[in-house]
């Protein structure tokens, strides 16, 4: 039975200006959709929560452990996050990138779970090129593949779906909601609303807010979809 | 990894046959026999210029060689960088500097000590250079600010070096001139184990963290997400590459090109981008290509570095040609 996720009178280190407290316990199998305006501190909160930004009050407890005391091994053995940006110059093959994320969560146990990740991601056709060959969307879905590989219990996608067309954009949410069934917890920074919505796996929304007065604010709920959307079109 | 294999193989059999050309080749006109005995035995002038010039010169050229490339590989992944490099990024100058600083400006601490003054100056002054680029390395949006980051240091340890010239008596400025031409003749046995030491100990090192070195290739976020400790990881390759650099430096001058070059030529025939698979060919290459110009050196008479700038520089004009955009590739 997986723990889930606490998260205690977070604050972020960024924006300076704001001041939202964050209290929030997330069940495995949860998605939590995180929308808002650009530096409203979307990738701040994923790479908070990941461990690799600290926090500045407050604190997120894995299965009672507090992230930023746990060793970055550990942490890379629960969650893994994936950053907006692929990697555009490294020479790995997509079969290293996934061999390396099942080490990186201690899980590696032969080649054929390198394939049969491979497989299950749709990236084998590409196993033995480099991710430099790649486009940026391909690079991307090799990523996600590699955060799959690592991250047992949580993901952290930053933008994930930034750099795909429409059909792998539509293929990788839907991968998601798979990786959801089976209990893991997924977080999600996107702007992609209509999207998200459609994909009929999210269970909680989360706006961070963008006016002056209440930057970086927590709302959390099912309105929050149809509120960031108009705080969208608003600007 | 079959080609992995016959490559490390080919590698190995080209650093033994070079070896035991230096070994058994030189001016001295010794017959074979000779040379044998001299070896096993070590008697007379044969065994003295077999184990007291030819062979501390060829340990030190081939250990020299593996540790720049190694240096040149650990900070091309590290600084996700292909033109990165000692003597690119201003360790080889700030190794000069140290060196300038202790023949030249006085700061030798007796005369029995002037190696050792030597070495410790040329380690600071890489290990100097090496703390400035860590301590700068996360403002440079761009990856060719740090190769002129690397320039201009290079510019002012070179000021700081002419001026010190300029007011050097002429046996030290000889001297220091010689030196700065690089030469693997001025080996000695204990510059021979320290190399050794350090080498070994930096190899261990990496070959423990070649992982966390391919993660590294992904990014920095992505690293640490992946478990890489950021900090231990900086410090170790500033500070293993920062030791072998300046060592080299110390004891065979400023060596160009070898560790930017060497891990390119490698990576032309390997296939492979993962570190445990390219270490021990970088290593044997830069040892091969070291041993072949001091062969140049010692029978065509030609200083080290225009043999090595020569063998470099189209490496880096080559590579400029391949990706035009050299410096966000890596």
């Amino acid at each position: 039975m997986k723990a889930p996720l606490d998260i205690k009178d977070l604050q972020l280190i960024r924006p300076i200006r704001g001041a939202g407290t964050l209290n929030f316990s997330v069940e495995p199998g949860s998605a939590v959709v995180v929308v808002g305006r650009n530096g409203t501190g979307k990738s701040t909160l994923l790479q908070t929560l990941a461990g690799l930004l600290p926090a500045r009050s407050g604190g997120v407890y894995w299965k009672g452990q507090n992230v930023h005391q746990m060793s970055p091994e550990e942490r890379a053995g629960c969650s893994a996050l994936v950053a907006s940006t692929p990697p555009r110059s490294s020479a790995m093959t997509v079969r290293d990138v996934v061999e390396l994320g099942l080490r990186a969560g201690g899980r590696l146990s032969g080649q054929s779970h390198v394939l049969s990740i491979m497989d299950e991601a749709g990236i084998s056709q590409w196993a033995n090129r480099s991710l430099n060959e790649l486009s940026d969307g391909m690079a991307q879905r090799v990523m996600m593949a590699r955060a799959a590989a690592q991250g047992e219990d949580m993901l952290l996608l930053d933008e994930p779906t930034a750099f795909l067309d429409v059909v792998g954009r539509r293929e990788m949410l839907s991968q998601m909601g798979q990786w959801c069934a089976t209990g893991r917890i997924l977080w999600l920074a996107t702007h992609d609303l209509e999207g998200a919505e459609a994909a009929g796996w999210v269970t909680h929304w989360l706006h961070l807010e963008s006016s002056a007065e209440r930057l970086g604010t927590f709302r959390c709920g099912p309105f929050v979809a149809s509120e960031a959307r108009a705080a969208l079109m608003e600007s | 990894m079959t080609s992995q294999r016959l490559w490390t193989g080919i590698l190995v059999s080209c650093v033994f046959l070079l070896f035991g050309l230096g070994l058994f080749s030189g001016p001295a006109d010794l017959g074979w026999g000779e040379q044998w005995s001299a070896l096993i035995g070590n008697e007379g002038v044969a065994g003295t210029i077999l184990w007291r010039l030819r062979l501390p010169r060829l340990c030190m050229a081939a250990l020299s060689g593996a540790a720049l490339a190694m240096s040149g590989l650990l900070m091309q992944t590290y600084f996700r960088n292909a033109l990165a490099g000692p003597s690119v990024l201003g360790v080889t100058s700030g190794a000069t500097l140290g060196v300038a600083l202790v023949s030249l400006g006085g700061w030798a601490v007796g005369v029995t000590w002037g190696w050792t003054s030597a070495v410790l100056g040329a380690l600071l002054g890489a290990w100097a250079v090496m703390l400035m680029l860590g301590a700068v390395v996360g403002w440079f949006r761009s990856r060719t600010a740090l190769l002129i980051f690397g320039l201009m240091v290079g510019y002012l340890t070179g000021a700081m070096v002419t001026v010190l010239q300029a007011g050097a008596e002429a046996q030290a400025l000889q001297a220091f001139v010689v030196w700065g031409m690089g030469s693997f003749g001025q080996a000695t046995w204990s510059g021979v184990g320290v190399l050794f030491l350090i080498f070994s100990l930096a190899s261990v090192w990496t070959f423990q963290r070649a992982s966390m070195l391919d993660m590294w290739t992904l990014g920095r976020l992505t690293a640490r997400s992946m478990g890489v400790n950021e900090k231990r990881l900086t410090w170790g390759v500033l500070g293993t590459t920062g030791a072998m650099a300046g060592l080299v430096t110390a004891w065979c001058g400023p060596v160009a090109f070898l560790g930017l070059a060497t891990p390119h030529l490698v990576r032309i025939v390997l296939p492979t981008a993962r570190h445990r698979s390219l270490l021990v060919p970088v290593m044997l290459t830069g040892s091969a290509l070291a041993l072949i110009s001091d062969l140049a050196v010692r029978f065509a008479g030609i200083p080290l570095n225009a043999v090595l700038s020569m063998l470099g520089a189209p490496v880096v004009l080559w590579l400029l040609l391949k990706r035009k955009t050299v410096g966000e590739n890596g």
